[in-house]
């Protein structure tokens, strides 16, 4: 009991439990108040009741500077949960109605991390800066007391394990009968022991005669002498003599970092043609708006492009992009030759590049083979995203998307695909493009 | 949650405590110099944390356990992190009061928070909707909230705990009971059991045939046993048996009292366990007990925020230098919104003081020789009769030094006992001014007409009032002249009045007495309605009337529907049809649906909905939308129904639902021609 259970039962509400309540959570719009900072809707769950129809019910307003004439719109009420199954048609409720609380976007990138088990490292770009770091870079030089004696121990065992080799072997070797020290040498190579010729004339010379032609062949040594690597051996005798070295010795010193700023640009591209209609306008702002604050919250720089385009391409302002609406055809293509053009101004060298693009998938045809999946391939980008938003299941020429997946494959590392169908792909949309760019990383 | 009861912390509060002592009781013998009768308030001195916690489970320390105290968490904590929403005050409605103060406050916000919650726990104890609570038990008066809630707490977390009940069961259970958590009779006096004579036969009924049944008795000997008339006459019995007699607008006590739980395997009702029994009592106590809350919301905030302001401000309770601090406070609580409940009240409960006194020296006025509702405003002087109602300077003005002036007043202001007090230096009169006045001293020292920003309100009267007093008035040449009328003033009207008001009103009859063309004009109220032709609300009337209509739809029955019980044994098979009490606007009918599957989980049977819903065709809308029109919708009777599978929804001839509709309300406010 107490509140703390009551949050998490909260949490859990339409979700892993008590998923009849999904319904009736409304996430209300997305909404920005400042740069800088982000209005997110609160998860408000409301049991359902009888209640009036909010239009029928109309309402009370209250104007600025005097009431505004009979007549005149008061603007659109907002969408409501149950309003997109389209089988009631049930009216929304009013605005107003919805709460929200501000974060900034680097809280927004931590909360989807957690929340979407996201891991994206930003890579820095541009060199701002040299600082020390702490001391964890080495060189062969420097004062004793920052002499690494542990690396310098290891690399002196490692040394002697890689040079150590069974001993009493090769001298039972040398007493084969009519051995040459040449032919024990070439046998020790052949089995890899790091012995030098020279010890093994050495060893050969000590031999004494008596003892010479103990074994009739190399083979019956190995079937009558046992071997004994050089573990065991160590672990006989232990450790009398680690060959330190010179060339082993390290000095600690602390490791320069360069501080790269983590420059980021995003490209936002909207298809913004005929068929372009309110839903699928809202299902890209609804997965657009997320992805920039994360990016925005990721990287320290962040700079957006926006672009819309029908049949050609224009850049535009974030105020207009997602307001936009024209008559004419689509060529995305036109998108990608624009962006291809504004990102010269972001060199790859110094800026992360996200290029995102939205539509029905609807394109002229050809396009997308001929014109737009080379220049998706020629600009160079940490992801290309494209977010298809058909909230009515597929129209027959809206293949786009179809045709990347095609070309790229579902698991490429720097293409994301992903489809908005509803509200509810949202969340997933946002998360298949973000992991698709945390591979990239690995 | 947090308990962190570590003794820094606690000496800490304690300072806060030990320093808002003072305060306290003074704030205290104010409020009831001032007339406030309110119950006695405990004060806890609390952290941010404890007051985000004691928000979210609605002014209480303890409640059961449910997911929407966790909602509210999150939202407050929210807000406070990223919103940088200030916690202020929470008191809470039991006898006595508990009220929490939070230890940031300063000083001034602290003080503010106390004459707030005084008036508050004033409103409480004496408004008559709080009433309809505490006035069905035994120990009357009585509110036990705090060990209410507490209880209903524990024993529902029991049931959480027990092995033999599944959690989520109980959590739904509650869903359910809350979704009809305004479907209740808030304009009764709330008991515990309703008092609804099931159908004399029916359930005796169904066991009857039931245990004959079990018996298995083949048809021969039943036929012999229980002869078949009887049997029949009980049928006959139900079928003209209206059940309930009245339709029942407590539909939480009626699914209590002849409910079932569906159960799945069997696919029927059967009986509710206890559990779930207990857990619609403990429902429904708390929906009664918040109930008087969500009907007074205006009033309330108002009255708090009245008498708050004429402590500090008109009393000067926040000495000098924290005035500054509390102006600002106050500035922005009122300002945020015309239509928070803080300024809509406060402003009509000036609204009422001032008409109150206008109407009382009027009444004066017109009793004057020579003066008569038609040449008052000719030959009155407002001016001059402001100047006569100003306070005498010993009122207006206490100190040490002007003691002695106030045994030239009226012997009725002053509280003579306190006086010699304070003579004595026993009372400090610097501080506590009020402290020498009763309340009628104070009523004339805070004479509503001569404040600074009511002096206009006097010569605002317009001819219709004037008429209207001065017709009905008798004995009228009464007085020779304007100042010996002028001396017959009752300076407590105004006060005397608001105390009447707080007690007998609710938001509903609140609004409709009080809210004035003035105050709607003033602050730009508009209505607004849906067009059908362009798919967008647009502006329908500035008028007060319409406004106040409008208005008085969001406040009658907690702004929701109105929905009762009309048969309990319907389709003679036990079903439950309630019906939709329209009043010209519709239901949302897809929460309609939801809402009928959460009460069949209540019921165990099916349940049906009647109902007017305005219907208009797509001809009509493209017609109307081509000539620039509104299309006529064509009300139509729907008989909703969910029988445990599916939701069906039927047309029914009009003499079926007409009986629902209510033909003398009309909250539409589009006017003939809109869009034109």
């Amino acid at each position: 009991m107490g509140l703390r259970d009551d949050l998490e039962r909260f949490r859990e509400v339409g979700e892993q439990r008590r998923e009849d309540l999904a319904d009736f959570i409304q996430y209300g719009e997305l909404g920005r108040s400042g740069p800088g900072e982000i209005n997110i809707p609160v998860k408000i769950v409301s049991l359902p009741e009888f209640e009036y129809d909010q239009r029928d019910k109309g309402g009370v307003g209250q104007g600025e500077d005097g009431t505004p004439d009979t007549g005149q719109p008061v603007g659109q009420p907002q969408p409501q949960p149950g309003d997109d199954d389209g089988e009631d048609g049930e009216p929304g409720e009013e605005g107003g109605e919805h709460e929200y609380y501000e974060m900034d976007p680097e809280e927004f990138a931590e909360e989807l991390d957690e929340e979407l088990g996201l891991d994206l490292d930003p890579k820095g770009k541009t060199v701002v800066e040299e600082k020390e770091g702490p001391f964890t870079d080495l060189t062969r030089t420097g004062p004793n007391s920052t002499l690494d004696f542990e690396r310098m121990f290891k690399e002196g065992l490692k040394r002697k394990l890689a040079m150590d080799f069974d001993e009493e072997f090769l001298r039972e070797l040398c007493k084969v009968e009519d051995i040459s020290p040449r032919e024990v040498f070439e046998w020790a190579r052949g089995e890899n022991l790091p012995v030098s010729m020279a010890w093994i004339e050495e060893a050969y010379a000590d031999i004494p005669d008596e003892e010479r032609g103990k074994w009739a062949s190399i083979e019956a040594v190995e079937d009558h002498v046992e071997r004994e690597d050089v573990q065991q051996k160590i672990r006989r005798e232990g450790i009398d003599h680690v060959p330190f070295r010179r060339e082993d010795e390290r000095y600690r010193h602390p490791e320069i970092i360069e501080e790269k700023e983590k420059n980021v640009v995003v490209v936002n591209i909207r298809d913004v043609s005929g068929s372009m209609r309110e839903k699928k306008r809202e299902l890209v702002e609804r997965t657009f708006t997320p992805l920039d604050w994360y990016l925005q919250g990721k990287y320290d720089n962040a700079e957006f492009v926006y672009i819309a385009h029908d049949a050609d391409a224009w850049a535009v302002e974030r105020d207009e992009f997602f307001g936009i609406r024209s008559g004419g055809g689509t060529k995305i293509s036109s998108a990608y030759e624009l962006a291809n053009e504004l990102l010269e101004e972001y060199p790859w060298s110094d800026w992360n590049r996200y290029v995102f693009a939205a539509g029905d998938s609807e394109n002229s045809s050809n396009d997308t083979s001929e014109r737009v999946i080379p220049l998706m391939e020629e600009i160079p980008a940490n992801l290309h995203a494209y977010v298809e938003t058909q909230p009515s299941g597929n129209a027959i020429n809206a293949t786009h998307a179809e045709e990347l997946e095609r070309h790229f494959g579902t698991d490429a590392d720097d293409v994301a695909v992903a489809y908005v169908n509803s509200k509810d792909d949202v969340t997933d949309a946002i998360y298949e493009i973000l992991s698709t760019e945390g591979e990239t990383n690995e | 949650m947090s308990k962190r009861n570590s003794n820094a912390d606690r000496f800490r509060k304690q300072a806060i405590a030990a320093d808002l002592e003072e305060p306290v009781t003074e704030a205290r013998n104010l409020a009831q110099k001032l007339g406030l009768e309110p119950y006695p308030v405990k004060y806890w001195i609390i952290d941010y944390d404890e007051m985000n916690e004691l928000i979210a489970y609605g002014g209480f320390q303890s409640r059961y356990p449910h997911w929407r105290w966790g909602m509210q968490y999150d939202k407050q904590q929210k807000q406070g992190q990223y919103g940088g929403g200030k916690a202020f005050e929470i008191v809470n409605n039991d006898n006595p009061a508990h009220a929490f103060l939070q230890e940031s406050n300063t000083v001034a916000d602290q003080k503010a928070v106390i004459t707030h919650v005084e008036a508050h726990s004033d409103f409480f104890a004496n408004n008559e909707w709080f009433g309809m609570f505490t006035r069905g038990q035994s120990d009357e008066g009585q509110v036990n909230a705090a060990a209410m809630l507490e209880r209903h707490a524990r024993a529902i977390d029991e049931y959480m705990s027990d092995p033999e009940i599944d959690r989520a069961d109980v959590e739904k259970w509650i869903d359910h009971c809350l979704s009809l958590e305004d479907n209740i009779d808030q304009h009764q006096i709330f008991t515990r059991r309703l008092d609804v004579d099931g159908p004399a036969g029916a359930e005796l009924d169904e066991d009857l045939a039931e245990k004959l049944d079990e018996l298995e008795l083949s048809d021969e000997i039943k036929g012999e046993v229980f002869n078949e008339e009887w049997i029949e006459k009980l049928e006959d019995e139900d079928i003209t048996a209206n059940f309930p007699e009245q339709p029942q607008k407590d539909v939480l006590a009626f699914v209590r009292e002849h409910g079932k739980q569906y159960d799945e395997e069997t696919g029927r009702g059967v009986e509710m366990t206890e559990w779930q029994r207990d857990i619609l009592d403990m429902m429904r106590a708390e929906a009664y007990y918040f109930a008087a809350q969500k009907m007074t919301k205006v009033m309330n905030e108002g009255w708090a925020a009245y008498w708050e302001s004429t402590m500090m401000t008109d009393e000067t309770f926040a000495g000098d230098d924290e005035f500054l601090n509390y102006a600002d406070h106050m500035a922005k609580v009122l300002a945020s919104g015309g239509l928070n409940p803080y300024s809509l009240g406060m402003e009509l409960w000036e609204y009422v003081e001032n008409t109150t006194n206008r109407r009382e020296v009027l009444e004066r006025l017109l009793r004057v020789e020579g003066i008569s509702w038609r040449n008052l405003t000719d030959v009155v002087d407002f001016d001059e009769v402001l100047e006569t109602l100003e306070p005498p300077t010993a009122l207006a003005t206490i100190t040490p030094d002007t003691l002695d002036d106030l045994t030239a007043v009226r012997n009725e202001w002053v509280d003579h006992e306190s006086l010699e007090r304070a003579r004595a230096g026993e009372i400090d009169v610097e501080a506590y001014p009020w402290k020498v006045l009763t309340y009628e001293g104070l009523a004339r020292r805070h004479y509503s007409l001569v404040k600074r920003q009511n002096r206009g309100f006097l010569a605002r009267v317009n001819q219709n009032e004037l008429e209207r007093i001065g017709r009905y008035l008798f004995d009228d040449a009464r007085y020779s002249s304007v100042d010996e009328a002028l001396a017959d003033v009752d300076f407590t009207a105004g006060w005397d009045r608001l105390f009447d008001v707080r007690e007998s009103h609710n938001d509903v009859t609140f609004l409709d007495e009080f809210l004035t063309q003035e105050f709607i004009t003033e602050n730009n109220y508009f209505t607004y309605e849906h067009s059908q032709a362009t798919g967008q609300f647009h502006v329908t009337s500035d008028a007060a009337e319409d406004v106040k209509k409008k208005l008085l739809l969001q406040f009658t029955n907690f702004g929701k529907p109105t929905i009762a019980v009309y048969d309990g044994n319907y389709n003679n098979a036990n079903e439950l049809l309630l019906g939709h009490q329209y009043n010209g606007v519709m239901l949302n009918l897809g929460q309609a649906k939801e809402t009928l599957k959460r009460i069949f989980e209540l019921w165990g049977r099916p349940v049906n909905l009647l109902t007017i819903v305005k219907e208009v065709d797509d001809h009509d809308i493209e017609v109307a939308k081509r000539r620039n029109r509104e299309p006529e919708p064509k009300e139509q009777g729907k008989l909703i129904r969910y029988d445990g599978q599916t939701v069906t929804t039927e047309d029914v001839p009009w003499d079926e639902v007409e009986h629902l509709a209510a033909d003398d309300i009309d909250y539409d406010t589009k006017p003939d021609e809109w869009l034109a």
